[in-house]
Formats: structure tokens, sequence, C-alpha cells
């Protein structure tokens, strides 16, 4: 292999912009696991099935009613908002009232049972056939030499879009300053008159809205299918750990990170290859900077 | 104290405890040859093999919280260590057996060196991890591995002039039997040892042992790497009984990982035996409605759910009516 089109700068900025709007999955979806992981401290393993709902709330707007993907996009996001506070209400709840010390291990598998839940019988009602969008925004733009299309540039900008809105709501708002606090130590937040049960249940609903946005987002790349939440789960753990577990802006800066990283490895790797490649840099992450990469502080978790 | 304590931490054989366990096992020895019914004996295989998995997960979890979440890769760490050494280096799948426990000892071994020094969920996950990349990197190593494709493996070779062919059901449950017998004689020592003490330990406040100068870590990476040695064991005895591995989801990933994990929580954490009579419930009761397909799977995550919130103790909750 001839290792000077590394160097080729019309190939290096196309797979840098492949790059970003994989990591603009990985972003959004690492945020949703962040954000649930922080506020509940749950380490949630149903998200691809969040991610999965979403595909379908995509498929469901643009596919059957033919309208604009802006909707559809709206559409997953209020559904799994509405779908992840049931979840919390309904089972998550519950739990927490039980759990007391094995709260970690018994949420995380209370999230296994939902996964198996959510994956079969989304198998037993629209089987395995998937459902894609070919294309979202028909069209392309060249610039400087590399071709965009309007579907890569829109994925990339609407997800920019929801981080800065959720970054704003959640730095600005009251409900945004809850959150933090409960975040940052429940009991507190509670004498302080937070009502901690509201703020659990909204934020396993922003959590779950990201993924379901991220997969309405990104289904020309990933059409809906009962098991298509595995490989962006896969990948949004990954970025959690690289990125360190419940920081928010390591989630995004690993999701993007990852995305280039992967552009790069689909270009030079065998398609199998590269599944190999992920848990790889994990592990390496693990042994040498187990606090994540981005994480600011020394103490190790 | 400690007295009373050492008396409450074992269990008391009464005449009547005592003869429903030995009515237990001869049912397990027993039925199998009298039944003489092949499709009975594979389905009695099955559901001692799982009960065995699901037992090594709860000395894990049950024990010392300690969650694999790749536990499915470590089986197939040892069904492909000893089928790989018999298919290309002519090794003995007697020694194979062996084989697969030295090579997801090791994978454990690792696994928890990078991960038991940290709090949480990260041996969870990265196992999870490490067991897709093995599964990955099996499939993918086609010209050794024979990935997809499927890889045949040799039956045991003949012991004592016992013959290990493969239509003899009743040897491979036998042996199945013998290997059990052992797997769980090593646990039930290790867990009524000092070691046991300090899992338990562990497992209900690890800050508190820590500060009793008891070294988790060290504990927990005992723990991991002989429950992962054990798993190969029994992985390799998969692999010489099933006859081909293939890297499917299905035998070596997530879907299978679920299932030993329910097994596990059905029996009820911290409880060994519970798992092997999860097994026989779980496993008959797919057995008996085969026509369930995806509702099975459903059915396993309604009762992962289903315990957590309502039977945290499984079947071991039911022991003070049956025992």
């Amino acid at each position: 292999m001839d290792w000077s089109i590394l160097l080729d700068p019309l190939i290096l900025s196309e797979l840098v912009f492949q790059g970003l709007v994989r990591g603009s999955m990985y972003a959004l979806m690492g945020i949703g696991l962040s954000l649930i992981f922080g506020i509940l401290g749950i380490v949630n393993f149903a998200h691809g099935e969040q991610f999965m709902i979403g595909t379908y709330c995509m498929y469901f707007v643009a596919a059957v009613l033919g309208l604009p993907f802006i909707a559809g996009i709206l559409f997953a996001g209020v559904v799994l908002f509405f779908v992840g506070m049931a979840i919390e209400r309904g089972l998550v709840e519950p739990l927490r009232r039980r759990a007391g010390r094995d709260w970690l291990v018994d949420s995380f598998v209370l999230t296994i049972g939902l996964m198996v839940v959510l994956q079969n019988l989304a198998q037993i009602v629209f089987g395995t056939r998937r459902r894609g969008v070919t294309t979202l925004l028909p069209g392309s733009f060249e610039i400087a030499g590399i071709t965009i299309t309007y579907e890569r540039l829109a994925i990339f900008l609407t997800a920019l879009a929801v981080v800065g809105l959720l970054f704003l709501f959640i730095r600005f708002t009251a409900l945004g300053k809850a959150i933090r606090a409960t975040a940052q130590h429940a009991e507190a937040a509670q004498t302080l008159g937070i009502d901690i049960a509201r703020i659990y249940t909204i934020g396993f609903g922003l959590g779950a809205a990201l993924a379901g946005i991220a997969g309405a987002l990104l289904i020309s790349i990933f059409p809906a299918f009962p098991t298509v939440g595995y490989q962006p789960v896969l990948k949004s753990f990954a970025v959690v750990i690289i990125g360190g577990l419940g920081n928010i802006p390591g989630a995004i800066a690993a999701g993007y990170l990852l995305g280039v990283v992967e552009a790069y490895a689909i270009f030079l790797l065998s398609a199998g290859w590269q599944a190999v490649l992920t848990p790889l840099l994990i592990v390496l992450v693990l042994i040498f900077r187990p606090q994540g990469l981005f994480t600011v502080q020394g103490e190790r978790p | 104290m400690n007295r009373a304590l050492a008396t409450a931490a074992r269990p008391v054989w009464t005449p009547m405890r005592l003869f429903k366990v030995l009515a237990l096992l001869l049912l397990l020895v027993l039925v199998p040859p009298f039944a003489d019914n092949p499709y009975l004996t594979t389905i009695f295989i099955s559901a001692v093999m799982f009960g065995l998995f699901g037992a090594i997960y709860d000395l894990m979890i049950g024990y010392c919280g300690l969650i694999n979440f790749g536990y499915a890769g470590f089986i197939a760490a040892g069904a492909y260590a000893s089928a790989l050494a018999a298919f290309h280096y002519g090794i003995s799948p007697w020694l194979g057996l062996l084989i697969g426990g030295a090579a997801a000892a090791l994978l454990g071994l690792f696994t928890g060196l990078i991960t038991l020094r940290l709090r949480g969920l990260y041996l969870g996950l990265t196992t999870w991890f490490v067991a897709e990349a093995l599964r990955f990197t099996i499939s993918n190593a086609d010209s050794y591995t024979r990935g997809v494709r499927g890889l045949a493996v040799d039956p045991f070779p003949d012991l004592f002039g016992i013959s290990f062919a493969r239509g003899n059901l009743l040897t491979y449950y036998y042996l199945l039997l013998v290997l059990g017998a052992l797997i769980m004689l090593a646990m039930y020592l290790l867990v009524r040892s000092k070691a046991g003490l300090a899992f338990k330990a562990i497992r209900e406040d690890e800050l508190a042992a820590q500060s009793l100068a008891v070294d988790t870590t060290r504990y927990k990476l005992l723990n991991f790497t002989v429950a992962s040695f054990l798993t190969g064991v029994l992985g390799a005895y998969y692999a010489h009984y099933l006859g081909i591995l293939t890297p499917t989801p299905e035998e070596f990933g997530v879907p299978r990982t679920v299932e030993i994990l329910t097994i596990a929580y059905v029996g009820g954490r911290g409880s060994l035996w519970g798992a092997l009579f999860a097994a026989f419930l779980l496993i008959g009761f797919q057995e008996y409605f085969r026509e369930l397909e995806a509702w099975r799977l459903v059915l396993y995550g309604l009762l992962l759910i289903g315990i957590m919130l309502f039977a945290p103790k499984g079947l071991a909750g039911l022991r003070k009516h049956f025992w």
C-alpha cells in the first residue's frame, strides 16, 4: 500500500469530515449515557434500543408520512423523552427503593433485561427487515475540492445544534441548574428543596431523547431494524470510557475523536478488523489513563 | 460471637436435608440412562452445562459483586483454545480441558488486572469489549480458526477403554457430571475458605473491607481468575461435545451471556446451587415451548427485570419452604 495517500490533503479532509459525521452520533449517544450515569448512577445498557426506537420514529415520519427530516428528529426526540420518563417511573424508581448498596450492578442488570425485551419485541412486531431512508436531503456541494452532501452537513449541524441547546439548557435554566445540583450531590439538592425524583425522571427522559435523536439523524447509515442499536451502544460506551464516565464535555470530545479515528480505520483496515480496533483502544485507555482522556482532576475512578 | 458467626455460615446437615440431596443426585445420575431417550439426554447435558456456567457466574456476581458482561467470550476462549490445539497441533482434548482453562484464566487475569483496581462497572464494560474483540478476531483470522465457516472439533479420544465417540451421549453426560462435581467442589471449598469470607466482605461493603486491611483488588482478581479458569475448562468440554464452533453472537456473544446471567440471577445470587435448578427450569421450559422463538428472549428479559424488582433472591429465596 502506498502510504503517501495519507498525506494527501484532499483525502485527509474528506476522512476528517466523515469522521465528524460519525462522531456526531457517538457524541449524542455518549452525552445521553453520561447524563443518565451522572444524574441517576445507572449504566444504561438499553441505550442502543432507545437509538433503535429513534430510527423507527424517523422511518415512520420520513418514509411513511413523507414529512421533512426535521419533523422526524423532533418526533423521535419527543417520543423517546416520554419513553425514557416511563422507563424511569415504571422500572428504575421501584428498583431504587429496593436496591440500596447493589444499585450499580442491579440497575445495570435491569437495563440488560430491558434491552433484551425491547429488541425482541421489535423483532416480533416489525420483523428483521431493514427499513431505511436512502436520502433525507438530496444534493451536494463542493468546497476546496472535497464533496460534501447536504445530508452529511445536516447531520453534523443538527448534532451541533442539539449539543449547543443542551449546553444552554443545563447551564442557564433553573431546571438545568437543578439537574446539575442533583448530579453533584442528590441529598444536598433535596435539602435545598429540589424534587430529586422529578429530576431523575427528566434526566432519564433527556438521555433517552438524545439516543432517539441520534438514531433518527443517522437513518441513512443505520436503517431501522431490531438490533441496529448494538454497534452504536458499543461505540458510545467506548466514548464514555475514553471521555471519562459521567463527564459530558469528555463524551463530546471522545465522540468526535472516535469518529475520526474510525473513519481512518475504515479507510485503512479491512471491514472485520475495524471491529477489533475500538475494544483495543479502550483497553489502552484503561491501562494508561483509566480516568478518561479528558478528565482534568487526577482522581482515579 | 465468632463461633455464632461460624455456625450461622455453615449449613446444618440434618438427615432430612442429606436425604433430599441424595435423592436429587440420584435423579441426576439415573434419569437419563433409564429414560434411554437421546433427546432427553441432550436436554440434561444442556441443563447441567448451563447450570454450571450459571453457578460459576454466581461465584463472581453473587460472592464478589463482579459482573462479567463478556462471559460468552470467556467460554469461547476455552472452547477455541482446546479445539485449535487439537486441530493444528494434535494435542489430546483431555489435555485441552486444561489448555482451555488456562486460556480463559489468562484472559480473566488480563482483564481483571486492568479493571479491578477501578471502581464501578469498568469490569462489566471491559469484559464486554474484550469478548467482542475476541469474537471478531476469531471470525477474521479465518485461515487459522476457519471463522464463520465453522471449526470442526474432534470428540474426546477413548479413555480407560471407554468410548467417547460422538454418538455416546450418556458417556458425555457422565463426563460432564464428573467435571461438574469437581467444579462445584472447587467453588464450594473456595467460598468456605478464608478467601470466601473476603469475597463476602467485598460484596457487602468494599470500602469497609479495605479499611479492615483486606486487599480487595487481590481477592477480586483471585475470584475472577478462578471463575475464568473453570469457565474455560467447561468451554473446552463444550467444544468437543458440540463438534463445531462458529463465532456467532448466539453462540459466543451477548445473547449467550444474557442467558447465563439470567440463569444465575433466577437461581439466586450467592447460592451457587440455585443456578442448577434454574437451568433445569429454564431449559426445560424452552425445550417444551419450542415455538416461542423471539418470545423466548423476551421472557428471559422479563424474568431478569422481574427478579430485579420483586425477587432479588431468585429461587434461593424459596429455600426456606423446601429445604
